[in-house]
């Protein structure tokens, strides 16, 4: 685990395994992942990335939750580029009470911790939706730079619709410790949600 | 075969990949890499030939790779799709001619105008775009000779071998904004030449 301000990083396994099967179906992963196509993401498919993220190269996937324990979504620190220094930093918010939160810019401030002080980046890549002012608003409040725009790049809900590229150096990122303070993160104290049911028991049940 | 006027793209058979070794290992590499320099062996090569065949029989949409020859025949580099998204209606170029040589005498833009109007015409895109880095001065100047528009700037984007971090320039081309080739070479005022 890694702790943040108001949200701890760990691995993505467990509860954050079965709340997937629903997140990877839901909007905010699509937002995250522009260049996908949307369709239907079966318990295979879940199952697949999670495996294939675990047996990764230049990828990894974790969780982020509050500091009560109730999961909020995934951080996708991907395409590791180790001679140039470079890797994305992603993150999808699952539990869309969060959507927007403080909550949410820690746990991509987190990421940035890890990318810049544990892994040793030089620099980190985004991309943003251009009418997805709260995904552009949390990369730009850690301190990402817009960098340009590829026009009508991505097609979304009968519409062509432009993409933001956005990009942080790592003599941009001034380190955890000294940027946190400063952006006055505040708990959302939501009450975390019911635990999910447990796997593969009584499947007939509620029949 | 799409005939151009100092260049065809042909398909890619032994003849081209018989080039690669010295291809590869040369300063196109680097330029076509973004920075890198490599040190490829024949049997690398050649495993690269089988990996792709094999990964090509299973993979959909394919990328498509055209080889390029001058007019008398001689095989001088290749140039294609790398990475389409038939969902987006949208496709990554790339090019390398692997002879120094023919840089800079107007084959790469001869093969680019082909490129595009195959994949605006035959691959129903809509969208074509390609990173380079800042410094590789004959992109950047053959991109915006054929329209192509300058959309992102990444700043120290490649690590380049001898240089330190370069920025990536990212250009872009939207379909409607392509008049067709025939448009493009009389506005160049390009012409074959007898060799
Ligand atoms: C990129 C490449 C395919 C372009 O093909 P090419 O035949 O060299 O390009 P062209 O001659 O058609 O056009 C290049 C333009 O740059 C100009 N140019 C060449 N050298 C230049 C230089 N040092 N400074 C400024 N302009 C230069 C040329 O004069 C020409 O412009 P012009 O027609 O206005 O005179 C080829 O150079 C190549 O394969 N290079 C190595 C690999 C590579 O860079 N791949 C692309 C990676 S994105």
């Amino acid at each position: 685990m890694l702790e943040g301000t108001i949200v701890d990083l760990v691995p993505f396994e467990d509860d954050y395994a079965t709340y997937l099967k629903q997140w990877m179906n839901e909007e905010s992963w699509f937002r995250a992942r522009p260049f996908d196509r949307r369709e239907p993401h079966t318990e295979h498919d879940v199952k697949k990335f999670i495996e294939d993220m675990e047996k990764s190269d230049h990828g990894q996937l974790i969780g982020f939750q509050a500091k009560n324990g109730d999961p909020i979504g995934g951080l996708l620190y991907d395409h590791e580029w180790t001679r140039v220094r470079k890797a994305a930093a992603i993150f999808f918010v699952g539990d869309m009470r969060y959507e927007g939160s403080d909550e949410v810019l820690d746990g991509l401030l987190m990421l940035l911790r890890y990318s810049f002080e544990t892994r040793g980046m030089h620099r980190m890549d985004a991309s943003v939706l251009a009418f997805d002012e709260t995904r552009l608003d949390a990369y730009r409040r850690a301190g990402f730079v817009h960098e340009g725009t590829l026009r009508q790049h991505v097609r979304w809900d009968a519409a062509y619709v432009d993409l933001h590229m956005l990009g942080l150096l790592e003599s941009e990122w001034p380190g955890y410790a000294q940027i946190a303070p400063t952006l006055g993160l505040q708990a959302s104290d939501l009450e975390p949600k019911p635990k999910p049911e447990p796997e593969k028991k009584d499947e007939k049940k509620d029949k | 075969m799409l005939e151009g006027l100092l260049v065809d793209l042909v398909p890619r058979g032994d003849t081209f990949e018989q080039m690669e070794h010295k291809w590869e290992n040369s300063e196109a590499h680097f330029w076509a890499s973004a920075g890198d320099r490599v040190f490829l062996s024949h049997a690398t090569i050649e495993r690269w030939h089988t990996e792709e065949r094999e990964r090509s029989a299973h993979r959909h949409p394919k990328g498509v790779r055209w080889g390029i020859q001058t007019k008398d025949g001689t095989p001088i580099g290749d140039i294609g799709i790398g990475w389409v998204l038939p969902h987006l209606r949208l496709a990554m170029l790339g090019a390398m001619i692997g002879e120094p040589d023919y840089w800079g005498g107007g084959y790469g833009t001869d093969a680019l105008l082909l490129i595009v109007d195959y994949a605006f015409d035959w691959l129903d895109m809509r969208r074509l775009w390609l990173g380079t880095m800042s410094i590789n001065t004959r992109v950047v100047r053959q991109m915006e000779k054929v329209g192509f528009k300058p959309e992102v700037r990444s700043r120290d984007a490649w690590l380049v071998s001898g240089h330190g971090f370069a920025d990536e320039i990212v250009y872009g081309l939207l379909r409607e904004e392509w008049p067709g080739r025939d448009a493009v070479i009389a506005r160049l005022g390009l012409v074959a030449r007898s060799e």
